[in-house]
């Protein structure tokens, strides 16, 4: 018995099953996969456990984060076919033309949601949490663009709760492991003030956060923000009844990646997913403290 | 300063007591980011003067002191 080689594509690669969505073929995965596991060292550096959030989240609980009043317009709703429509479609009828139902669910837009719902009614101590997790995301987009705009993409998010000035040393933590982990990946990264993609953007929350700056990109030549410093106040800690012992409501902050769109920077720089690939191993070998 | 301080106990139920001028109010959030125009609004009743947000920073809303100080004075 030999060993089965490696299996090659079919001539003409892995088809897109539509606008948005893109199968990532081997050496695209490979690279998703490493970095990755590159951006976890921020976990590591910051003892932050991996944890795995819920793949659906509930209309109420994201109705009390503000999530409608900010982004209707990017929420991924999961709905199922009318009960009176089933016949029909084990018939054979197509799927497209029957109604759908709301299931009181929508698919994540961001990995931390999942997270803080999950601590909801917790006191996470003066000295904090931090948790680590890869998620994920999806969001309607007016247009889709390759690795950079998809409807559905990874997040990975360390998210921390706690104190004022645990947020405030959250980010910048992350914001350093940020400039370590793209200088030993070879990526020039330019680090600018963002806006959340607002529906309002002429409303209240908009106009304070033009004044006062709570997200932080840092973007890719061509202008991909790949990743995020994002703090939150305590917004969070009081409509989720989080408390951080006696200081009360938890100030929270989470440090974001897009890994896709690490992907697409690393391409980018190196010139082919297999360069990319290459340097992304001599990497992973000196460590990003390397 | 009796109008603002009025404001910011409605908006916030659960706080107890007198602000402290040097209270940090944007990071508290005693100043809700979705209330802030609101709060701009009453600014512009109190000072009878329209607030251009091109020409403000956020220090000037982040504190009781820094409102009175920069909105409210009468001098000049």
């Amino acid at each position: 018995m030999s060993t089965p080689s490696t299996t090659a594509l079919p001539d003409g690669g892995l088809r897109s099953p539509g606008a948005g969505l893109i199968t990532l073929d081997p050496v695209h995965t490979a690279l998703l996969r490493g970095l990755d596991d590159l951006l976890t060292g921020l976990a590591a550096r910051l003892s932050a456990p991996e944890v795995l959030g819920p793949p659906l989240l509930s209309v109420e609980g994201l109705a009390r984060l503000d999530f409608f009043r900010n982004f209707p317009h990017l929420g991924v709703s999961a709905g199922r076919f009318d009960a009176d429509a089933l016949d029909g479609l084990a018939a054979g009828e197509t799927p497209g033309e029957l109604g759908l139902r709301p299931t009181g669910h929508l698919l994540p837009s961001a990995t931390c949601y999942g997270l803080l719902l999950s601590l909801e009614g917790r006191d996470v101590g003066e000295d904090g949490l931090r948790l680590s997790a890869t998620g994920r995301c999806f969001r309607n987009e007016t247009h889709y663009d390759g690795l950079r705009r998809l409807w559905g993409f990874h997040m990975r998010e360390v998210l921390y709760l706690g104190t004022k000035q645990g947020a405030v040393e959250h980010l910048e933590q992350g914001a350093e492991f940020i400039r370590q982990a793209a200088a030993s990946l070879g990526l020039e990264l330019s680090r600018a003030v963002a806006d959340d993609p607002f529906y309002d953007k002429g409303g209240s929350r908009a106009k304070l956060m033009a004044l006062d700056p709570v997200k932080h990109e840092f973007s890719a030549p061509d202008g991909t923000a790949i990743a995020s410093v994002n703090r939150h106040r305590n917004f969070f800690g009081e409509r989720l009844d989080i408390r951080a012992g006696s200081e009360g409501p938890a100030y929270s902050a989470c440090v974001a990646f897009g890994v896709e769109r690490w992907v697409h920077a690393m391409i980018l720089t190196h010139g082919s997913p297999e360069q990319a690939l290459d340097r992304l191993r001599e990497a992973r070998l000196r460590g990003v403290d390397g | 300063m009796e109008r603002i301080a009025a404001w910011l106990h409605e908006k916030n139920p659960g706080l107890d007591g007198p602000i402290d001028t040097d209270e940090d109010l944007i990071e508290a959030r005693l100043i809700d980011s979705m209330d802030f125009l609101e709060f701009i609004d009453l600014l512009e009743e109190l000072s009878g003067t329209s607030i251009d947000l091109q020409e403000v920073t956020i220090d000037d809303f982040r504190t009781l002191g820094r409102v009175q100080e920069r909105f409210l004075s009468t001098a000049g």
